[in-house]
């Protein structure tokens, strides 16, 4: 349960997982992930594959993410979404906003 | 010593008898070869005093079937002859007998010969021992041998390295292979391979096969990541192994649409990626300890993510490879085996790795030996989509209601609608729906819980801003002292349903028209809860005015 970060030997990419359930007791876990990203601009991939459950307020989280990151990173890829995640995360048109594979 | 003496002349057995019980030795006494082969196996002589000139059976023909009785264990014969004749002796020594003794005889010279002869028997009899222990701890070896091959074996059922895009080639130095390939795909269609080599080869580092794959087909099929892999492995084989013993290990996943490769190395010499023309794109280095050194403080799992194309392939292989001797006793090494790689991708990607596996073959058989076990594996990363597998299977569930009320203690101690959904999912028609039924749960349980009894509008997520709107929610959660949420659920499993409806003891409904539909308007950021809802499930409404909020959901839906 709960978020952990780790970034690349090359400090060019910095993946947050997600495990067990995504909503907004994980608020303070999941901001401090994404803050300091340094200067290199990384890619941030968000791994979902043990994430089971997630309501509104993780897209919310989501959604504040893109906006506080702006351009410090090259992008926001969420990846290993399972498909029940990955079709509330299509439905919210999650799709228009990051790179989902 | 027990001695068997054969002679036909009493007084010669007198003689014999009475020098050697002298000498300390027991001895039996028989009269002819005939009565020396009939009294062999109950006496069981060490030595035996054979005279030439017998009746019935003589020395000469005696001796070799003397031999033949005593088997394995070596038999002194010493020829007792009166006769000083060559032809006699040489006779004595062609038919097997050891040494021969002429009468009269000095009793130190018999004295002399016994322990000489004595010693070699000894000597042959507890070497017969020796070999037959030896051979006893041989058949047992093999027997518990096949026992833990068909261990492995079995271990080994879920190997999926017979997918369409992974080739695979090992070679082990003995029965047992200290090198291990492993491969399972994964619950979203991504592919996970494992390349292990053990310290030493043979039976020991074979056994550490067992826990590892064990894990590794456990954590593929849950779809975990290959940082959790590597550390479980560690931990696993850090309990296990002895101190000298370990596992250098590549752990690679391949992204289901085989764009992105996830990579932890420790110890395994450098992977390549390359293109369908033989250009190397990437190293996939070690960049750790191999597993089962360090301890779960000190171990470090992080991976490293690549990005690769379809036409790319990767090739990992144990040092056993790079260790191949050339023809001038030089080690084929990194370099010579990346250029043996490039080149047959160069010539044609579609045989190469045959051709790779062709050539290190023909070194092996020019070197009549190989050192190390040896492994090689190719993984295109040219993926199909996954096919949807899953088929409808009948549930032969009872239907059931169940009602459920939750108020401040269970909202501030547990988890509500996690737990419900974790208790719901237990069955077995219930089970693949659990993520969008909680979805459904948790929105509308917040729905409620926000509008009905915190009375927190919709707007206020607009005004305050999103994560102050829930500093305002739990504030007004402490103050809200006993509010009561009620779910009653209902479930039909022939119909495939779920129903469910939500009211509280609240005072404020949600502002709906008579239609029973939400007037709140599109709520851009956040408001996405209901709408979401909506989307899922086939009916969603409002009753009672706003009170009890109505969802039902069709469990026969295809799922995504």
């Amino acid at each position: 349960m709960g978020v952990t970060r780790e970034f690349s030997a090359d400090q060019k990419q910095l993946v947050i997982a997600i495990k067990g359930k995504f909503d907004f007791s994980l608020v303070q876990e999941f901001r401090q992930a994404y803050s300091h990203v340094g200067d290199t601009q990384p890619l941030v991939i968000i791994d979902l594959r043990e994430t089971e459950y997630l309501d509104s307020s993780a897209l919310g989280m989501l959604i504040n993410m893109r906006k506080s990151l702006g351009s410090s990173v090259k992008g926001i890829q969420l990846i290993n979404a399972r498909p029940d995640v990955k079709r509330i995360l299509d439905i919210s048109r999650f799709d228009k906003m990051f790179t989902i594979n | 010593m027990k001695i068997l003496v054969v002679d036909d002349q009493k007084a010669n057995q007198i003689m014999l008898e009475g020098l050697l019980t002298g000498m300390g030795h027991s001895v039996v006494c028989v009269d002819n070869g005939q009565r020396a082969l009939e009294v062999f196996n109950s006496v069981q002589p060490q030595i035996v005093l054979l005279d030439v000139m017998m009746p019935v059976l003589n020395g000469f023909e005696t001796a070799p079937r003397l031999k033949e009785l005593s088997g394995n264990v070596h038999l002194p014969i010493i020829f007792i002859t009166a006769l000083d004749a060559k032809d006699t002796l040489l006779r004595c020594l062609q038919v097997g007998g050891d040494d021969f003794l002429s009468v009269p005889f000095e009793p130190v010279v018999l004295q002399a010969k016994i322990s000489a002869h004595g010693r070699v028997r000894e000597l042959s009899y507890s070497l017969a021992q020796k070999n037959k222990t030896l051979n006893w701890h041989s058949n047992r070896m093999e027997r518990e041998q096949s026992v833990v091959q068909h261990m492995l074996h079995n271990a080994l059922r879920e190997n999926e390295l017979n997918k369409p895009y992974i080739k695979s080639y090992l070679r082990s130095v003995s029965t047992f292979n200290g090198d291990l390939c492993l491969g399972k795909e994964g619950p979203f269609g991504n592919y996970y391979l494992f390349l292990g080599d053990f310290t030493g080869h043979g039976l020991a580092p074979a056994t550490g096969t067992l826990p590892l794959s064990q894990a590794f087909f456990g954590m593929a099929s849950r779809g975990l990541s290959v940082s959790d892999m590597a550390a479980e492995f560690n931990q696993r084989l850090l309990n296990l192994l002895p101190d000298d013993m370990f596992c250098a290990a590549l752990i690679i996943e391949l992204s289901p649409g085989g764009e992105r490769l996830t990579c932890w190395n420790g110890g395994i010499p450098d992977a390549l990626v390359i293109n369908s023309s033989g250009e190397v794109q990437h190293h996939i280095p070690s960049r750790h300890m191999a597993l089962g050194i360090l301890s779960t403080e000190d171990f470090d799992n992080q991976v490293e993510h690549l990005f690769v194309s379809q036409d790319h392939s990767v090739i990992a292989f144990t040092d056993g490879v790079v260790e191949m001797q050339l023809a001038d006793k030089a080690m084929l090494g990194e370099a010579g085996f990346t250029q043996m790689v490039s080149r047959a991708w160069q010539c044609d990607p579609e045989q190469a790795f045959e051709n790779v596996c062709q050539q290190l073959k023909q070194m092996m058989d020019a070197n009549q030996q190989i050192h190390d076990d040896l492994s090689l594996v190719v993984l295109d990363c040219k993926r199909n989509a996954p096919v949807d597998s899953k088929q409808s299977t009948e549930h032969n569930h009872l239907p059931f209601t169940l009602s459920v009320t939750i108020g401040k203690r269970e909202v501030e101690k547990l988890d509500p609608m996690q737990q419900l959904v974790d208790s719901l999912g237990k069955l077995e028609a219930l089970k693949s729906h659990k993520t969008t039924l909680y979805l459904l749960f948790a929105e509308c349980f917040n729905n409620i819980l926000d509008h009905n009894v915190l009375q927190l509008d919709s707007d206020m997520k607009e005004v305050l801003g999103f994560e102050r709107y829930y500093v305002e929610r739990q504030q007004r959660l402490r103050q809200n002292q006993d509010f009561a949420i009620q779910i009653d659920i209902h479930y039909t499993p022939v119909e495939e349903r779920i129903s469910f409806a939500i009211s509280s003891n609240g005072e404020c409904p949600f502002p709906v028209d008579r239609t029973g539909e939400s007037v709140a308007t599109n709520e851009q950021l956040f408001g996405r809860g209901l709408e979401l809802v909506k989307n899922f499930a086939d009916k969603v409404e409002w009753r009672e005015q706003g009170r009890i909020l109505f969802v039902d959901y069709d469990l026969s839906r295809p799922p995504a």
